[in-house]
Parts: structure tokens; sequence; C-alpha cells
């Protein structure tokens, strides 16, 4: 008894171990951008003693300043797109019968599983046949495209939860169909449609492959910008470390925002 | 719930513009010697398949299945145990872990590639300030490091979301009915598992390899993947330098189509609606 008590605490203490390993690999890069982001030294060759430098920089200068505008943007306007049309695609597949619904499923995972190269050179084909002009537009598509799968994922959980009387009697009562959806579908499934959207964000302000694909040679995100620097081995501005900190505390601060309020609305419906 | 069907009706058109439209222009480039700007008559033609023989091209492709395994196999090793240690934690402390795992998903991937570029270079600035370093620019360890850095939340995840919901009930009957620990584990979790397990493999082993910035820079180009083919086959030809065969580029695309096809039908048969993809 003693022995298979001892095999459990092993077994949880090398769970612990390989939990300690997992954060310190994923973690390892972050530190060094958050480091490097208050490096003194231009290239990061070297510690050079500790600099805000790089955060005023971030406002002065000019270098980065559309790639950022360009990746705030489309970030911004294809969640907005995605979660909307992403969120009546799902409510539409939801109330397909189950064998169309897993077919549409799989057609939905489609861009999920495919690599982003494959799938970034056949957008760019789409593009080229259509011939649309590289740019805005086409990266602005392209992010909608490759966000709408997820939004759908996070929907339908929600969706399947809800039970469907709800909204017939809703119209029974005389509802509208526009009021129904509102008052009914759409406030029981605002906290998938928030995870979508977080999600759309989080793929799309990080973005590279697709983007690198559609975007031409003029029209650049943060990445493309970063790997167009770095390509052309003559470096780039730490602002970009001290973009990339900033955007990261953003972030946390909305996913701890967006926690807090979903315990209190469970603890609300709880009492 | 009926009259709400039509909204998916649309969705059928729009994957068929940006899904359909496009393998089929691949095939059709895959076998012939069209260009992407140049509709002529189609004649078709096998000879886009000699890429196949191109030394660099083989070596790519050998190098893309063995770091894509190795990467692969290192994930399921540390992460399976993670997601099940995760899994067995109390519900707040979980929460925050599997947060904390997301996190670093919202630094740039090409600022976490050049983080990696620094902690390998011997004597960076990683040195002055931690007193050590790595020499593992342009090796195949270097290159495999960087890709479990980047991938192995995607194998945590979807192995955490099926052993979370898992039903605890079913491992006490396993218990009372005289199982060990060993065949409860073998016998009962890991097969009610293996949804989470099969998305985890296909979540690390496609992106890892079809990478091709990461190679680049840490193989410092001395080691290239078949994304990097691909790269240079497809943008050479839209930046418009001569000599590169967007035919080939296609026909490379369609072969890692068919893989990730292959993927997905097996994803299916474990996970029909895609429930641990995100």
């Amino acid at each position: 008894m003693t022995s298979r008590r001892f095999r459990r605490l092993a077994w949880k203490g090398i769970g612990f171990l390989f939990t300690a390993i997992a954060f310190l690999v994923i973690y390892t890069p972050i530190v060094v951008i958050l480091a490097l982001s208050v490096n003194s030294s231009v290239r990061g060759y070297s510690w050079d003693g500790f600099t805000l430098r790089w955060y005023s920089d971030l406002f002065v200068t000019d270098a980065m300043k559309a790639p950022i505008v360009n990746t705030v943007a489309v970030a911004l306007f294809s969640t907005l797109i995605a979660t909307v049309i992403g969120t009546l695609f799902a409510i539409g597949i939801n109330a397909l019968d189950k064998k169309r619904r897993v077919r549409m499923m799989v057609l939905n995972n489609v861009p999920v599983v495919n690599p982003d190269i494959v799938t970034g050179i056949s957008l760019m084909i789409v593009f080229s046949l259509l011939s649309l002009t590289l740019g805005f537009g086409t990266v602005l598509i392209a992010h909608v495209f490759f966000s709408i799968p997820y939004v759908v994922l996070s929907v339908i959980p929600r969706l399947k939860k809800l039970d469907p009387n709800m909204y017939e009697a809703a119209l029974d009562l005389g509802c509208s169909r526009f009021t129904g959806m509102w008052k009914v579908i759409l406030p029981n499934i605002a906290t998938g449609i928030l995870a979508g959207a977080l999600m759309a964000f989080t793929m799309s302000i990080d973005d590279f492959v697709i983007t690198y694909f559609t975007s031409g040679s003029e029209y650049m995100n943060v990445s493309t910008w970063l790997y167009a620097s770095i390509s052309r081995s003559r470096g780039f501005t730490p602002a970009a470390y001290a973009y990339n900190a900033i955007l990261f505390v953003i972030m946390i601060v909305i996913i701890v925002f967006v926690n807090t309020r979903k315990d209190k609305k469970e603890k609300e419906i709880i009492a | 719930m009926r009259r709400l069907r039509p909204y998916a009706i649309p969705y059928l058109a729009w994957m068929a513009i940006f899904i359909l439209v496009p393998t089929i222009i691949l095939v059709i480039l895959a076998f012939s010697d069209l260009e992407l700007y140049d509709p002529g008559p189609f004649a078709g033609t096998l000879a886009n398949f000699s890429v196949f023989a191109a030394p660099l091209v083989l070596k790519s492709i050998s190098n893309s299945l063995s770091l894509a395994a190795a990467t692969t196999g290192v994930c399921f090793v540390i992460g399976y145990p993670v997601a099940y240690f995760l899994a067995t934690l109390p519900e707040k402390t979980r929460h925050v872990l599997m947060s904390l795992l997301i996190v670093p998903l919202w630094s740039n991937m090409l600022l976490r590639i050049v983080a990696w570029e620094k902690v390998f270079t011997p004597d960076s600035f990683f040195t002055d300030l931690f007193g050590f370093s790595f020499d593992l620019l342009g090796t195949h360890a270097g290159i495999l490091i960087g890709m479990v850095a980047m991938y192995l939340p995607f194998m945590v995840f979807p192995v955490f979301s099926v052993l979370e919901k898992l039903d605890r009930g079913l491992i006490e009957a396993a218990k009372d009915l005289g199982a060990s620990d060993t065949q409860t584990f073998l016998r009962v979790v890991f097969p009610l598992s293996s949804g989470g397990v099969v998305s985890g493999f296909i979540m690390t082993m496609l992106p890892a390899m079809t990478s091709f910035v990461l190679p680049a820079r840490i193989g410092l180009g001395r080691i290239p993947l078949i994304g990097n083919v691909i790269e240079s086959k497809f943008m050479k030809e839209v930046l418009g330098s001569s000599g590169v065969s967007i035919n080939e580029g296609a026909l490379i695309s369609l072969a890692l189509m068919v893989i990730a096809v292959a993927a997905f039908v097996l994803v299916i048969r474990v996970d029909k609606e895609g429930e641990t993809l995100i």
C-alpha cells in the first residue's frame, strides 16, 4: 500500500517536473524579448544597461508607425467582421440536422488544420485570379477567412446547450425573427462569441505566414516588416521589443478582465 | 430553429471560393506548365514531378519529416504529462496555469524566433545577463528546441481539454473492479484521451513540418525545410525574378495538402466536430 502511495507521489513529482520544464522552454523567448526591450544595446549583442528609451522611441520614430497601424487596423476590423459573420454561420450550422451539421463542421475545420503556408498560397491564388491588388483589402479578407472557423468553433458548443424551443417560443409569442435572435439566442451564446472574438484577434495580431503571402510588397504588418528587416540583415529598432511588451501587457489585462467578469456572471447565475 | 438554417448557406459559397477554387488551380498548375498570370490552353504534363529528384528538395523533405517527427515526439512526451498533471490540479490553479500557457502565444512569432537566435548565439547579451548561452545556431538541435517551444502548447491544450472533461467515475469504477493504477491509465484514461492526442499530434506536426522562418533563422539557412522551398518557388515568382517554377511550388503545396487531408481524416475519425481543435 505504501509503495502504491509512493509511486503516485513519484508520478506527481514527474508531472510537476515536466510542467516546470514546459514553462521554462515556453517562457525563455518571452523573458529574452522583455529583456531586450529594456536593453540599451541597439543590435542586442551585449547587455549595455537598463533603458526605457525604446518605449518612448515607439511613439516617436516613424519606422514602425505604418506596420503597427496596419496590424492593429487589420486585427480590429477582421475580428469584428469574422465575429459577426462567424456567429451567424454558427447559428445556421447548429440549426442543421446532425448529418449536415457534421459535414459543415468538417468543412469549417479545413483551414484550421491546413498548414498556414498552404492557406496563404491558396488565398494568394484566388486574389490574383480575381486580379485584386494585394494590400490592405486582401490582407483583411485573408484574416477574416482564417478567423471565422475559430469563431464558429467557439460559438457552436454554446448553441448546443441552448434549448431550441426557446427561440420557437419567442417567435410564437410574437417576437420578430430579429428580436428573437437578439433577445433569446445572442445573450445565451455571448460568452462563446466573446471567446471567439478573442481568438480571432489573437490569431490576426500575430499572423505572419498568411499576411506574407497576401500582402504584396508594399503593405506590411509588424510581422512582415520584421521579416523584411531581418532578411536584409540590417536589423530592426529594439522598439519592436517594446511594442511586443506593451501588446503583451494589454492582452493580459484583457484576459484577466474577461475572466473576472465571467466568474462574477457565473456566481450571479448560481445565486 | 429550422428557419435559421439559411444562415449556413453563404458559408458554403465562401468555402467554395477560398478552398475549392484554389485547390483546383493548384492541381492545374501542378500538372501543367501554365503561369499563374497567363491562362493558356491546358496541356497536362508530369514534368513537374522531377522537382522531387532535386537534391535540395529531397534534403528539405527529409529535414522536414525528421524535424517534424522529433518535435511532435518531444512535445508528446513532455506535453502529455503536463496536461495530465494540470488536469489533476484544483480548478483555480488549473485555470491560472492554462492561461499562463496561452499568454506567450501573444508574443510575435518572429520576435520569439529572434529571441532564440540570441539564446543560441555564444557570447550574446544573454551571456552577459545569465552567465551562460548555447552554441546551437545552424544545428538540428537548435531548430528542434525552437520548434518545441513554439508548438508545445498546441499539444497540451487538446489533451488537457479531453482529460479535464474525463468522467472521474470511470477511474473509480476501474479501481473498484481491481485495476491497478497502470492498468487504469493504459486501458481507461489513455484510450479516452486519444482524441486529444490525435489533435495534438496534428496541431504540432503540420506547423513544424511547414515552418520556414524558424529553420531559416535558427538553422542559418543551412537546414532547409519544405516550407523554405515553397516560399522560394512562390515568392520569387511574385516578386518577378525568373527561373523559378511556380508549377513545382504548386506540386509541393499539393503534396502538403494531401498530408494535411490525411491528418484531417484521422481527426474526423476521433472527433467529428473538431471540439478538440481549440
